[in-house]
C-alpha cells in the first residue's frame, strides 16, 4: 500500500519535470525578469544613497560603487534632517490611525448590527464622504483651522504645561482632520466584515443580558481584530504618506510641526542641483516606519484580508 | 420557571413598498410553568418569529405576552431572564466554551466570580462537556457545539428556554438521541419550554402539547395524542402523521335507508348516521383516512365486500422500511385516485399486485371541504390499557 503511493508520487513528479519544461522555463524567466523590472528602481536608490559624488559621476545609477565610493554621510545628513519631521509625523499618524479604527468600527457597529430607523441615510452621508477629493477641501480646511478654530491661540493655556509645545495644536489639526477623512472608509471595512458576522450570535448575546455597547465591547471588537489589523496597515501607510493636508495645514517645510514628507520634498534640493544620494537616503528613511508597520500587523493583515 | 402567556399576539412586517405582511395572525397560547411546548409548521408559518417575539428580538404588533402575569411586550431582550438556543447554535467563536457559558452570568447577574465558575462546572458536568470547558467551539463537533448551546442556556437557569430548531443541524441518529436527552433534561429542570421545529416528528415525541401553525394563525393546540388522533382541521391532520393522511374529496348522496354514502371519484363510501349528522347539511366533504388504518388485502378473485367500505385498488410502489412495508395503491378500476397505506413489514406484497383496500368506519376522519374543518374525528379507544401479551 505505501509502496504503491511512494510510486505513484514518483511517477507524478518525474512526468512534472520532464514533461513540461519549456512551459516551466519560459514562466520563471518571465517571473525572473518582473522580479528584475520592480526591484532594480529600489536597487538603484539603495546603491545612489550610498554614493559619494564622485562615485556618483562615475558609475550607473544601478551599480554599486567601489569600496572607496560608499559613504553613509548622506543617511546621516538625511535622518538628521528628517528626525524632527518623523517624530511629529508619528505624533499624528498614530492617534489618527487608532481613533480612525476605533471610531469607523463603533460606526460601523452601530450601523451594521444594530437597528434603527434612518441607518441607510447615516450610511450614505459616510459612503459619501469616500468620495469628496482633497482638492476640494483644501481651501475650507484651510481656512477652517487658521481663522475659525485657531487652536494655537485657544489651547494657548496648555503651551506652559511641560512637555508641550504650542506646534502641538497644528499636530491637533492634523490628528482630527485625518481621523474624520479616514472614518468613511474604514466605516465600510468595518461595515463589510459585520454584515458577515453571525446575527444570531449578536442576539444570543442581546439576550444573555449584554447592553449594545457591551455586546461591541465582548463580542464584536474582539472579533474583529483582524480587520483593526487591516485598517491600521492600511490607514498608517495613508496617512504617513499624506502630503497635501500637511501642505495645507503647516504650510512650511521650517514650521516646528513639519511632517516627515513636507521635509522630504524639499531634501537635497538646493541652486546648486539635485542631491541625489541624499534625497534617496531621506526616501528610505521616511519609507522605514510603513515597512516596519506591515511586519507588525502581517499575519492578522492576512486573516483580516481573507474575510 | 414561569407561566407564559400568548394573547391575541399579531406581527405584522411592513415592506418597502408599503405592503404588510400578517406574519403571526392573533395567535393566543397559555404555556403553563414547566410545560414543553413545540410549535410546529411548515416553514414560513410565523413560528420562528413567534418565538422571537417571545424573546424580546421581534416587536410585537398587536396583542400581550404575559411572563408570570407580568406583561413584557416592551421589555428588552435582555431584562426578560429568557434563554434562547438557536439553530446555528451561535456561541461566541473567540470565547472558549466556559467563557461561553460564563457570559450570560457575567453580563445578567451580580455573581462573583467564583459563584459562576462553580455554576459553569456544575452544569458543564451535568451536560457532559467538562472535558470541553477550555475549548473554542471551532474545536469541537457539531454535536458537541450543540450541547455547549444548550448548557450556555441553561446555567442561567432563566425563567423560559425558547429553543429554534436546536437539532435540526445534527445527523438524524444524534439527532434521536438527542431529543430524549433534552426531553428528560427538561423533565429533570421543570424549565418552561417554547420549541420550534417544522419536523413532526420532534414534535410528537418531545412536547407536552403542540401547538400547529400555519400562515401565521394558530390551527390547533393539544397533546400530540389529541392532534394525531382528534385532528382539528384538515391541515393539522395533514401535517401531523408520517406518512401523512390519505383524503379523498368526496360529496354526500342519501342512502335509502340510515346514513349515507359519500362519493368520490374512485369510492362510494357508506357512513352510518353519527357521521351524518356530523356533518349535517354540508355537501362538499374530504374523507380521511390514516394509512395504517387502511388494510389491503390481495383481491384474488374476492368478491368486493357488501359493507361499502371497500375499493378496489393497485400496487404501485412498496418500501419497506423493515418493520412496516409503504404501499403506494392506485385506487378504482382507472386508478384516478392514489392512497399511501402502511403494513405489516412481513406481509408479502408487491407492485402491480390487484388488491382490495378495507377502510373501517370508525378509523375515518371528515372534514368539511370548504373550510377544511374536522366535522368527525376517528374513534379513540386508547384510554384502556393494554393487556398483557403472553
Amino acid at each position: 500500500m505505501s509502496e504503491q503511493t511512494i510510486t505513484t508520487e514518483e511517477a507524478a513528479t518525474e512526468h512534472e519535470t520532464g514533461g513540461i519544461s519549456i512551459g516551466r522555463v519560459g514562466l520563471y524567466a518571465t517571473l525572473v525578469g518582473l522580479v528584475g523590472f520592480y526591484l532594480i528602481p529600489i536597487e538603484s536608490g539603495l546603491v545612489t544613497s550610498i554614493k559619494t559624488p564622485t562615485a556618483l559621476q562615475e558609475t550607473f545609477p544601478f551599480l554599486p560603487p567601489a569600496g572607496s565610493g560608499i559613504t553613509v554621510e548622506k543617511w546621516q545628513i538625511a535622518f538628521d534632517y528628517l528626525a524632527p519631521g518623523m517624530v511629529n509625523s508619528m505624533l499624528f499618524t498614530i492617534p489618527s490611525t487608532i481613533l480612525c479604527a476605533l471610531l469607523g468600527s463603533m460606526a460601523a457597529y452601530g450601523l451594521t448590527l444594530v437597528d434603527w430607523r434612518g441607518q441607510i441615510a447615516v450610511l450614505a452621508l459616510f459612503i459619501a464622504g469616500i468620495f469628496v477629493p482633497y482638492q476640494a477641501v483644501i481651501v475650507p480646511l484651510f481656512q477652517f483651522w487658521s481663522q475659525y478654530m485657531q487652536l494655537g491661540t485657544r489651547l494657548s493655556f496648555l503651551w506652559g504645561l511641560p512637555l508641550l509645545e504650542p506646534h502641538y495644536a497644528t499636530i491637533l489639526e492634523l490628528i482630527i482632520t485625518h481621523t474624520a477623512y479616514g472614518i468613511p472608509i474604514v466605516t465600510l471595512l468595518f461595515r463589510s466584515q459585520y454584515k458577515t458576522m453571525s446575527e444570531e450570535m449578536i442576539e444570543a448575546a442581546r439576550l444573555d443580558g449584554a447592553s449594545v455597547w457591551r455586546v461591541y465591547r465582548r463580542i464584536v471588537l474582539p472579533l474583529s481584530i483582524p480587520m483593526f489589523a487591516v485598517v491600521f496597515i492600511f490607514q498608517f501607510t495613508q496617512i504617513w504618506n499624506e502630503f497635501l493636508f500637511s501642505l495645507t495645514i503647516i504650510g512650511s517645510t521650517n514650521d516646528p510641526a513639519a511632517s516627515a514628507t513636507l521635509i522630504l520634498s524639499g531634501l537635497g534640493q538646493s541652486l546648486e542641483g539635485t542631491d541625489y544620494p541624499l534625497r534617496m537616503a531621506g526616501a528610505f528613511i521616511t519609507a522605514l516606519p510603513t515597512l516596519l508597520v506591515y511586519v507588525l500587523f502581517a499575519d492578522k493583515f492576512a486573516e483580516g484580508v481573507q474575510t | 420557571m414561569a407561566e407564559t402567556q400568548l394573547d391575541d399576539v399579531r406581527k405584522v412586517f411592513t415592506e418597502d413598498d408599503g405592503n404588510e405582511i400578517v406574519a403571526v395572525n392573533d395567535v393566543s397560547i397559555d404555556i403553563e410553568d414547566g410545560e414543553f411546548l413545540v410549535l410546529v409548521g411548515p416553514s414560513g408559518c410565523g413560528k420562528s418569529t413567534t418565538l422571537r417575539m417571545i424573546a424580546g428580538l421581534e416587536s410585537i404588533t398587536d396583542g400581550e405576552i404575559r411572563l408570570d402575569d407580568r406583561v413584557i411586550n416592551d421589555l428588552p431582550a435582555k431584562e426578560r431572564n429568557i434563554a434562547m438556543v438557536f439553530q446555528s447554535y451561535a456561541l461566541y467563536p473567540h470565547m472558549t466554551v466556559r467563557e461561553n457559558m460564563a457570559f450570560g452570568l457575567e453580563e445578567s447577574t451580580d455573581l462573583s466570580d467564583d459563584e459562576i465558575a462553580t455554576r459553569v462546572e456544575e452544569t458543564a458536568e451535568m451536560m457532559g462537556i467538562d472535558p470541553l470547558l477550555d475549548r473554542k467551539p471551532e474545536e469541537l463537533s457539531g454535536g458537541q457545539q450543540q450541547r455547549v448551546a444548550l448548557g450556555r442556556a441553561i446555567v442561567r437557569e432563566p425563567a423560559v428556554f425558547l429553543m429554534d430548531e436546536p437539532l435540526s443541524n445534527l445527523d438524524a441518529k444524534l439527532r434521536a438521541q438527542m431529543r430524549t436527552e433534552l426531553q428528560q433534561l427538561q423533565e429533570q429542570l421543570e424549565t418552561t419550554t417554547v420549541y420550534v421545529t417544522h419536523d413532526q416528528t420532534e414534535a410528537m415525541t418531545m412536547g407536552d402539547r403542540i401547538a400547529i401553525l400555519n400562515d401565521g394563525e394558530l390551527q390547533q393546540v393539544g397533546t400530540p395524542l389529541e392532534c394525531y388522533h382528534e385532528p382539528a382541521n384538515a391541515f393539522v391532520a395533514d401535517f401531523i402523521g408520517e406518512p401523512a393522511m390519505n383524503f379523498f374529496d368526496v360529496t354526500r348522496r342519501n342512502a335509502d335507508g340510515d346514513g349515507a354514502v359519500l362519493v368520490g371519484e374512485t369510492l362510494e363510501y357508506a357512513v352510518s348516521n353519527d357521521i351524518t349528522t356530523a356533518i349535517g347539511d354540508r355537501n362538499e366533504l374530504v374523507l380521511g383516512v390514516r394509512p395504517e388504518d387502511i388494510d389491503i388485502q390481495h383481491s384474488d378473485g374476492n368478491p368486493r365486500r357488501a359493507d361499502g367500505h371497500t375499493v378496489p385498488a393497485t400496487v404501485t410502489v412498496v418500501e419497506p422500511t423493515g418493520d412496516e412495508n409503504i404501499v403506494y395503491l392506485d385506487l378504482g378500476e382507472d386508478g384516478s385516485e392514489t392512497a399511501i397505506v402502511t403494513i405489516d413489514g412481513m406481509s408479502r406484497i408487491e407492485a402491480g399486485d390487484s388488491v382490495v383496500a378495507h377502510i373501517p368506519e370508525d378509523a375515518i376522519h371528515v372534514f368539511d371541504g370548504k373550510t377544511n374543518e374536522a366535522l368527525h374525528n376517528r374513534r379513540v379507544e386508547s384510554s384502556e390499557p393494554r393487556a398483557p401479551n403472553i
